[in-house]
């Protein structure tokens, strides 16, 4: 009972830990530009990262190497918005201006090429592929 | 000639006496007349009772400092006015961001045309989230020189320092020594040993790197205490947004809404800054982009994840961390209108 118990315990927490990666990994396709997509690059660490350690902290049990697993996922948890913010700081200073919701809607108003030459090559990629 | 005006922030560093004689220098070899502006800004500690103490301080330095000017200009003919100011006493200069501002309005009032920066001196610097002064300078077009100085190489002494240094030893040693044996195994005699010799080497190397304010021998236990509290509700956010997130995301019409927004928030010191930005990037929807002092430029994705942060709920976790629960009953940043939308070339 308890080993069936722990199981599932641990196949949910793969399952939903794989799904928010993939989830994130579909966000990085999808979202128009660089400061968007570091938002759901984060969810890789916290959720996706999170969830599977948590399922091999469960599948470990009660021993001394699960406690490296929580330390690891502290460590994770200082790191990511560390490493987000040095991505979208260092693309504010290189001059990267995001994608605001104002610009978004004049392009989808005007035409698509009317809007901002920085934004339109970051948009064609995705555009392209999605849409279609 | 025209008289050549010359600001100089000061401040009490190792490389001050230096820098002022580096500025007398410099201005001297160009120029016949010269007016120096010897001046120091107060960081907003001033505006408690015991910010009296640091306006003596800094007047005391600029004394000090118009005796050097007066040295190093004996040998020479040259005409020489000194001036000396305290800024910053009746503002709230807290980041590198209103130092540079302070300075700034200093020069366009005396139409300085150089600055003569002491490379010690940052004002304001709690973090390095924190954009140094040099580069607000830069941003503010206000052009400046770094004194070329000798400095002698940064360390604490062993001894001495009274409780405040035996405190930051004992807790850099308790927390290594306890990290050591989390990873080690607490009940073997070795790891106990090994362990404790680990740990006296880096308290006494590292323990003013680690601590770099003095710790309170009650609040700073009890603010770990309140941290434990504020990870489950971090996490509970995190959660949230995750799944807000992604069912926007997955959704073929992708409703997103990305809005640059301001921030002004209501945290002291580097550490609750910091705090707070990480947590605010830690939940996905939004993102710091930039913190000029305490106005955090955030990034935000979705009209759900706007509000929250206009609602300042995780403003007022972290302020509950370092301040306690009354530190926490604060209006929102929407309430107080500390929050504002800002267009894309802003940042």
């Amino acid at each position: 009972m308890i080993d069936q118990l722990q199981f599932w315990a641990v196949f949910l927490c793969l399952a939903f830990g794989l799904f928010f990666t993939f989830v994130s990994t579909v966000g990085v396709l999808r979202l128009p530009d660089v400061y968007s997509r570091a938002h759901t690059a984060s969810q890789t660490d916290t959720l996706g990262a999170g969830l599977s350690l948590a399922a091999v902290a469960l599948a470990l049990g009660w021993e001394s190497t699960t406690i490296y697993t929580v330390l690891l996922l502290f460590f994770v948890f200082l790191t990511n918005p560390t490493a987000a913010h040095a991505i979208a700081r260092s693309a504010a200073e290189s001059g990267i201006t995001p994608l605001t919701a104002e610009d978004e809607l004049e392009s989808e108003t005007v035409d698509d090429g009317a809007s901002a030459p920085g934004d339109t090559a970051v948009n064609a990629g995705e555009e392209g592929g999605d849409h279609a | 000639m025209a008289a050549e005006r010359v600001l100089v922030p000061l401040s009490d560093t190792v490389t001050v006496r230096q820098t002022v004689g580096y500025a007398v220098r410099a201005a001297l070899e160009d120029a016949d007349a010269v007016e120096f502006h010897l001046v120091a800004a107060l960081p907003y500690d001033a505006a408690v009772p015991e910010g009296r103490s640091l306006t003596e301080d800094a007047e005391q330095l600029l004394t000090r400092a118009e005796n050097w000017v007066e040295e190093d200009i004996d040998d020479t003919d040259a005409t020489v006015e000194i001036e000396t100011a305290v800024v910053g006493t009746n503002e709230y200069l807290f980041g590198p961001r209103d130092f540079a501002e302070a300075f700034e309005a200093y020069a366009t009032r005396h139409d300085i045309d150089q600055v003569v920066l002491d490379p010690e001196y940052q004002p304001g610097q709690t973090a390095q989230l924190i954009q140094p002064l040099e580069r607000e300078l830069t941003a503010l077009g206000l052009s400046y020189e770094e004194a070329p100085v000798d400095r002698p190489a940064r360390h604490e002494r062993l001894i001495g320092g009274g409780t405040e240094r035996f405190d930051q030893l004992f807790a850099t040693f308790w927390i290594s020594y306890g990290f050591y044996l989390i990873l080690g195994d607490p009940t073997a005699p070795f790891d106990l040993v090994t362990g404790a010799a680990v740990a006296g080497i880096v308290s006494i190397s590292l323990a003013y790197v680690t601590f770099t304010f003095p710790l309170g021998r009650l609040r700073s236990p009890l603010r770990t205490v309140r941290f434990a509290l504020y990870i489950p509700y971090l996490l509970y956010e995190i959660v949230k947004a995750n799944l807000a997130i992604s069912v926007v995301i997955l959704r073929p019409s992708m409703p997103i809404e990305p809005v640059l927004t301001r921030v002004n928030a209501r945290v002291r010191g580097g550490l609750p800054l910091l705090a707070l930005a990480n947590s605010i990037t830690l939940t996905p929807g939004t993102l710091t982009v930039r913190a000029d002092d305490q106005r955090l430029i955030v990034h935000t994705l979705l009209p759900g994840a706007r509000d929250d942060l206009f609602d300042g709920a995780l403003e007022r976790a972290v302020r509950f961390v370092f301040h306690g629960r009354s530190g926490a009953r604060i209006p929102t940043p929407r309430e107080r209108d500390d929050t504002e939308i800002i267009g894309g070339d802003d940042v």
